[in-house]
């Protein structure tokens, strides 16, 4: 048997204090060990109202007075997890329990052993602390966490990746079931990366498409890494799915509205250039002729400059009622679409270019028997005919008399417009990025203006289309509207 | 001024402004003879056939080249330009002259070596005259 001091000096080795209880006298004696641990008592008080006052947190006074009673008076077991103040002042946890002695009645004495459990009470803390951080941050940022035992060929998920996938708690997934959870065409690189990280350990991080239970289609982070055993070789995967379908969507969003302001950013610098432009231009050959009727002394001069004078006003007039033209076409973005008959569209349009298509001895002829009538602005949609019909005409071939072609048809639903021609075509690799700007004119054409195009592609835009457009050289136009 | 240009050339589509221009050099004698193209593609044939005929004195000792013109722009008429200019021994002043007040415009004529200054439209007739005094050889 050990003797007291062997027994003493393993207890403090143990970081383990006590005290010793007579039952009969009800007087307590401290290990030296706890007396080290807390301040030496020198006050009035008995050692035990000592303690309670000094030592102990008062948040467990009552409990402890109670199970002290029950051990000393009742023989009860004796088991709490307390807090004590150490000579250097700090709370510690203890673990405080009766040392149970085999002969149960008849005892003298009791001994009541108190165990420092800081370390592993705060360890513990510290991952329930984590663990909620954890469950908080996965539920968030709806990231769920797996498993992938590849020896055993199982799979497991946290409850979070199983409610990103509209998985109920107990489903459990079939190992051979496990693609049918991304979307089609992401299958091939999901596999092909669990495979990867499965024979040669390369982690992966990438941004995936998956399907839940039902069929729902969504955008997941997953990123995964090989876990080893101990002789280095891949028994599992472990990894995150991170549902980042709201963000992809905001991030297409945000891509839209950048592309339209963009559009409408660069419609504000043509319109901008073209006031500058053409605005200046007329008033700084004004302050031209001015110079020069202040410097010419014949009359015969003088009265030529005048001449000038009226042809610049002229133009003043035209470039300034092409930019009301330009206004009252956005004004018109506040008109309400409604349902516009593509043949009684055409109509009105020749008919406001009758003269220009009997001149030149144009034909005109259109198929709308695939869809007939669109909802959209009649202003818009007989414009942009007009537009078109001018600039096939405008640029026809010399020599050959313009032939038109209108189109209508639907593509998976999608309503889609063609507008061909046999003119002198362009040569779209030298104007393409040029054809519908504003006051662009390719050829030397006295007629041409240049803003019809600008015009029209403004419109298409306007109602949520595109416009676009092929091309060859002295065979012909293709202008091909998506509505 | 005794002596004066024997050659100017204007490229630009300005009807009115071109023939403002030429009352001016006719008024104030700037220059003996005045060619006028009205897109840079006209004038790029020109200079082309003068580089395979090898007569010099048929080029203009000053060019004034607008920016916004039809067919072939005052852009890409210097882009075509500065491949041809350096077979010619004559001395050529390019300005390019544009109502543009576009300060991106003016960073990127600047930056072709051949081009002597950008002017900004309306030009004062007293800059034409230093302009064409300047460019006397």
């Amino acid at each position: 048997m050990l003797n007291h001091l062997q027994l003493n000096s393993i207890l403090e080795d143990f970081d383990i204090a006590y005290w010793k209880i007579n039952l009969l006298t009800k007087e307590i004696t401290w290990s030296e060990h706890f007396e080290f641990l807390v301040w030496k008592h020198k006050s009035e008080e008995t050692l035990f109202d000592y303690f309670l006052n000094n030592i102990l947190h008062r948040d467990y006074r009552y409990d402890f007075m109670l199970g002290f009673e029950n051990l000393t008076l009742a023989s009860q077991n004796f088991n709490q997890e307390i807090k004590l103040k150490l000579n250097n002042d700090k709370y510690r946890w203890f673990e405080c329990r009766n040392l149970k002695s085999k002969e149960s009645s008849g005892k003298e004495s009791s001994v009541l052993l108190f165990v420092n459990i800081h370390q592993s009470k705060r360890d513990q803390y510290t991952i329930e602390e984590n663990f909620f951080y954890y469950r908080e941050t996965a539920e968030m940022t709806s990231t769920g966490g797996w498993h992938i035992d590849t020896l055993a060929k199982a799979i497991y998920w946290d409850d979070v990746t199983k409610k990103i996938l509209d998985c109920p708690r107990d489903f459990h997934l079939d190992y051979n079931e496990r693609l049918r959870f991304y979307s089609l065409d992401h299958q091939e690189t999901a596999l092909s990366m669990f495979d990867k990280c499965e024979k040669y350990g390369i982690p992966f991080k990438v941004e995936l498409k998956m399907v839940t239970l039902y069929g729902r289609e969504f955008w997941v982070r997953a990123t995964g890494k090989p876990v080893y055993n101990e002789e280095q070789s891949i028994i599992g995967i472990r990894g995150v799915f991170q549902d980042i379908d709201e963000n992809k969507n905001n991030e297409h969003n945000l891509q839209n509205s950048l592309d339209i302001i963009a559009a409408q950013n660069s419609r504000l610098f043509n319109f901008a250039h073209v006031v500058s432009h053409n605005l200046r231009s007329h008033s700084s050959n004004l302050s031209l002729v001015v110079q020069l009727l202040n410097e010419t002394k014949i009359e015969k001069d003088k009265l030529e400059l005048i001449d000038n004078i009226a042809d610049i006003s002229e133009n003043l007039d035209v470039a300034i009622s092409r930019l009301n033209n330009m206004v009252t076409h956005h004004d018109l973005m506040k008109k309400e679409r409604q349902m516009v008959i593509f043949s009684d569209s055409l109509d009105l349009a020749i008919n406001s270019v009758s003269s220009l298509i009997n001149r030149e001895g144009a034909k005109i002829i259109s198929d709308f028997k695939a869809m007939k009538e669109i909802e959209y602005i009649p202003e818009y949609l007989g414009s942009i005919l007009l537009n078109l019909i001018t600039n096939a005409i405008c640029y026809k071939q010399p020599g050959r008399k313009p032939i038109i072609f209108i189109q209508t048809y639907l593509i998976n639903d999608q309503p889609f417009m063609e507008i061909s021609d046999n003119g002198m075509g362009i040569d779209l690799n030298q104007y393409g990025d040029k054809m519908f700007g504003m006051y662009k004119t390719f050829h030397s054409n006295p007629d041409a203006k240049g803003i019809g195009l600008f015009i029209t592609k403004n419109q298409v835009e306007t109602m949520g289309g595109s416009i676009s457009v092929t091309s060859t050289v002295n065979i012909g136009t293709t202008f091909k509207i998506k509505f | 001024m005794g002596q004066k240009i024997e050659l100017a050339c204007i490229i630009d589509d300005d009807k009115i402004y071109v023939n403002l221009v030429r009352k001016i050099i006719e008024i104030k004698k700037l220059s003996e003879n005045l060619l006028i193209f009205k897109n840079g593609l006209e004038a790029l044939d020109y200079f082309k056939v003068i580089l395979s005929n090898l007569t010099e004195d048929k080029l203009p000792e000053i060019i004034f080249l607008d920016l916004n013109m039809p067919v072939m722009d005052g852009w890409e008429f210097l882009g075509e330009f500065v491949k041809i200019k350096n077979n010619f021994d004559k001395k050529i002043s390019l300005y390019v002259v544009s109502s543009s007040i576009d300060p991106r415009d003016l960073e990127r004529a600047k930056s072709f070596n051949l081009v002597t200054d950008y002017l900004i439209k309306p030009i004062e007739l007293k800059k034409f005259e230093k302009i064409f005094d300047r460019n006397v050889a």
